[in-house]
């Protein structure tokens, strides 16, 4: 999809890594997420989405997480920072 | 704010005490347990997934100067703010709140040398505790394997503490770590790290730590990323999972036959032997009849139970399992559950308690009770021995997809399937009436696919054995004995009671009442009451009584239920164990999660409820 950038984890297609720009949780979820890997300014790919599951694997801080859509909707990501990561698996 | 923590150098030598408390932490998943076990020579639960061990636990090690340590085994954490059980658990012990354990005088940070970065967060925290601590970086093998490499020096430079490259698996770098235990490891010069709680900055230090300590990250896994698309594909997952599932439960019936049927000759034979050997008298039926026939016939079970828990540790040490739980996630939700109730519910397979204990990973109170009220429901191994004994007296084999699954297994595969059902049907109830929580974000972290190695393959069929055997030893041996007692009294004209007239003859038949609305008789009433001790221990009741009741020594076990059990019976029975609660050992490990009576008995009877009716329709449409 050219022209749109995705804004959200949430929309990061497979094979795609964007830095993280905030976590919009009650302070609790946000240090557990934090200390998960999800920081602001570290990177972040979707390794694959979970078809019928609303589930999709991501590469965080060299750990592989299983985030579920709508709580990788509410970590937001930093503008002009998605790029196509070299090694990932594209599908 | 640019305060600084300074750690502590000093080393665990020369501290008060004579017991030296080391604790063992770090993230999850680490291979905590498996360095414990190393240096303590202890078995502690290791599986390649996080969250396994959930509990405390203390070894000692003897030095090479003749000194003492207690090393303590930890739950993984995270950071230091801690939200489910296991976690707070874990952060107590390290600040010296823990009830049971003194303050420990070190602390040993186990973190992933193949994953440096994320983990050197975690020094900081720990170090600001203030206890001498050593950095180990484990995983050193899978490092150089995956062609990684790190310059500890340069580490320990920029954290000021101690750090050890090291391997347990392998062994590299114990010595070290033994150095540290003695004290005689040249502490770490002071530095300032950054102010602690404070994760973006802490993200940011470590990764100038490993920036400057010629940090070569290891290769990322190609074959994991394979596998996880195969694995974790939308028709292929579930279709894998599904086909492991019948082969574990078609070798259960093809595989373990020979074996039994060696253990059985064996049990046989001895019997035979003593027979031979003891003069005709009470001891000697004691032991055929209460010993031989009835823990002998729970014991041929072994094999079968061996088998299963290959499989289950095929499927714990290669990391399939964490994958099998994202998979499962769709179907916990469904049931109001998160898919981390899923890891478990599934080790409840093996047996309910670990399985209540490891709801404790879940962060949410509620999905943490609901989890442990229904995991009882799932099928455990003690189940096995009567699932195995009535289906082979009951189901003729036939095949049903060719050689791949015969009737036995889809049966057999049917009851495990009808006790997690209950399971989720239950959890479902919960949740939606009584246990409404909001769900928490749900986080699962996926562990790097390893081969499971030999050696913990061993150790884990020689632990279940022994766990088996003891269980054999005690609660089944000590039912066994009671009941041929009770069986073999009131004495009458100098002779024991033809053993429907004994005392155990009169309690069955006073609850045989009871027992008819499912089909049953008195013997398998009794049956039902000795097995609140434990599943298992009806087989060996059911052998002691068709032991004592027949002249020419015990009758195949199979035969005689034959003979005392319709087609509806042995159904109404397979449900009854399905479903109800016949586990002490549970019931004591609930009260104790929960803090009280109150679930326990609610669940105890729900079960036993659940069961009952099942039981009852079974016999009702089966006749
Ligand atoms: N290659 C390799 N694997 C290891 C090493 N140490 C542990 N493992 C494996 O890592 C996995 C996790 O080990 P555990 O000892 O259970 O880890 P833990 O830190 O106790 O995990 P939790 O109790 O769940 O926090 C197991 O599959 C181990 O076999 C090591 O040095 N090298
Ligand atoms: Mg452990």
């Amino acid at each position: 999809m050219p022209g749109t950038e995705p804004d959200s984890l949430d929309h990061l297609s497979p094979g795609v890594t964007a830095v993280i720009a905030a976590l919009d949780f009650e302070e609790a979820d946000r240090v557990r997420l934090m200390e998960l890997g999800f920081i602001p300014g570290s990177s972040v790919s979707c390794q694959r989405v979970v078809p019928l599951g609303d589930l999709a694997i991501f590469q965080v801080e060299g750990t592989q997480v299983a985030l579920r859509k709508e709580t990788a909707a509410r970590i937001t990501l930093q503008p002009s920072s998605a790029g196509r990561e070299p090694d990932a698996d594209g599908g | 704010m640019p305060t600084a923590v300074e750690p502590q150098t000093a080393t665990p030598r020369g501290l008060p005490g004579e017991n030296r408390v080391v604790a063992i932490c770090g993230p999850p998943n680490v291979g905590k347990s498996s360095f414990f076990n190393r240096l303590t020579g202890l078995h502690q639960k290791v599986a390649n997934y996080p969250g396994i061990t959930v509990e405390k636990r203390v070894g000692s090690l003897r030095l090479e100067d003749g000194g003492q340590v207690d090393l303590i085994d930890l739950p993984g954490i995270v950071g230091l703010h801690p939200r489910s059980e296991d976690e707070r658990i874990c952060v107590e012990v390290l600040r010296g709140r823990s009830d049971a354990l003194p303050r420990p005088v070190a602390a040993i940070l186990l973190l992933d040398s193949t994953n440096l970065q994320a983990h050197l967060r975690m020094v900081p925290g720990i170090l600001g505790l203030g206890l001498p601590t050593l950095v180990v970086l484990n995983m050193a093998d899978e490092l150089e394997a995956r062609g990684g490499s790190v310059d500890t020096e340069a580490v320990s430079a920029q954290i000021g503490a101690p750090v050890v490259l090291a391997s347990a698996v392998t062994g590299a770098g114990m010595q070290e770590v033994a150095r540290f235990l003695q004290g005689s490891l040249a502490p770490a010069r002071k530095v300032e790290l950054p102010v602690i709680n404070n994760i973006p900055a802490e993200r940011k230090w470590a990764h100038a730590v490993v920036a400057r300590s010629s940090y070569h990250a290891p290769e990322p896994s190609l074959w994991g990323r394979r596998l996880d698309r195969i694995f974790l594909h939308p028709v292929g997952g579930p279709l894998i999972f599904l086909a492991v599932v019948i082969a574990v439960f078609q070798s259960i019936f093809t595989l373990a036959v020979p074996l039994m049927d060696a253990v059985e000759g064996a049990i046989g034979v001895s019997a035979e032997w003593i027979g031979a050997l003891l003069p005709d008298s009470i001891l000697k039926g004691l032991l055929l009849d209460g010993v031989w026939g009835g823990v002998g016939s729970v014991v041929v079970f072994l094999p079968q139970i061996l088998i299963l828990f290959l499989f289950i540790g095929l499927l714990e040490d290669s990391g399939y399992l964490a994958r099998a739980a994202v998979i499962a996630d769709r179907s916990m939700r469904a049931v109001g559950l998160e898919g981390r109730s899923f890891i478990p519910l599934l080790s409840s397979y093996a047996c309910a308690i670990p399985a209540v204990m490891a709801a404790r990973t879940i962060e949410n109170q509620r999905d943490r009770l609901a989890t442990l009220l229904v995991a009882p429901l799932t099928t455990c191994s003690a189940r096995l021995p009567v699932y195995a004994l009535l289906i082979a007296a009951f189901i003729p084999e036939r095949p049903l997809i060719g050689p791949f699954l015969g009737t036995r297994a889809a049966v057999l595969l049917g009851l495990y399937a009808a006790g997690l059902l209950a399971a989720c049907g239950t959890a479902w109830l919960l949740k939606s009436a009584v246990l409404k929580s909001k769900p928490a974000p749900f986080v699962l972290q996926l562990p790097a696919y390893r081969w499971p190695t030999i050696r913990s393959l061993t150790f884990r069929l020689i632990d279940r054995s022994k766990i088996f055997l003891r269980r054999a030893g005690t609660v089944i041996l000590v039912t066994t004995i009671v009941l041929w007692f009770l069986a073999s009294v009131p004495y009458q004209n100098g002779e024991p009671p033809p053993i429907g007239e004994s005392l155990a003859g009169s309690i069955g038949r006073t609850i045989e009442p009871l027992v008819e609305p499912l089909g049953l008789n008195w013997k398998i009433g009794i049956g039902l009451i000795t097995s609140l001790a434990a599943r298992e221990v009806i087989v060996g009741t059911l052998g002691t009584i068709y032991g004592m009741e027949s002249d020419e020594g015990s009758p195949a076990l199979q035969q005689a239920l034959q003979a005392e059990l319709s087609f509806g019976g042995a159904i109404a029975l397979l449900m009854y164990f399905a479903f109800a609660m016949q586990c002490m050992s549970t019931v004591a490990i609930v009260r104790r999660e929960t803090g009280g009576w109150t679930w326990p008995a609610i669940q105890f009877a729900y079960m036993l409820v659940l069961a009952y009716s099942t039981g009852f329709a079974a016999y009702r449409i089966f006749g």
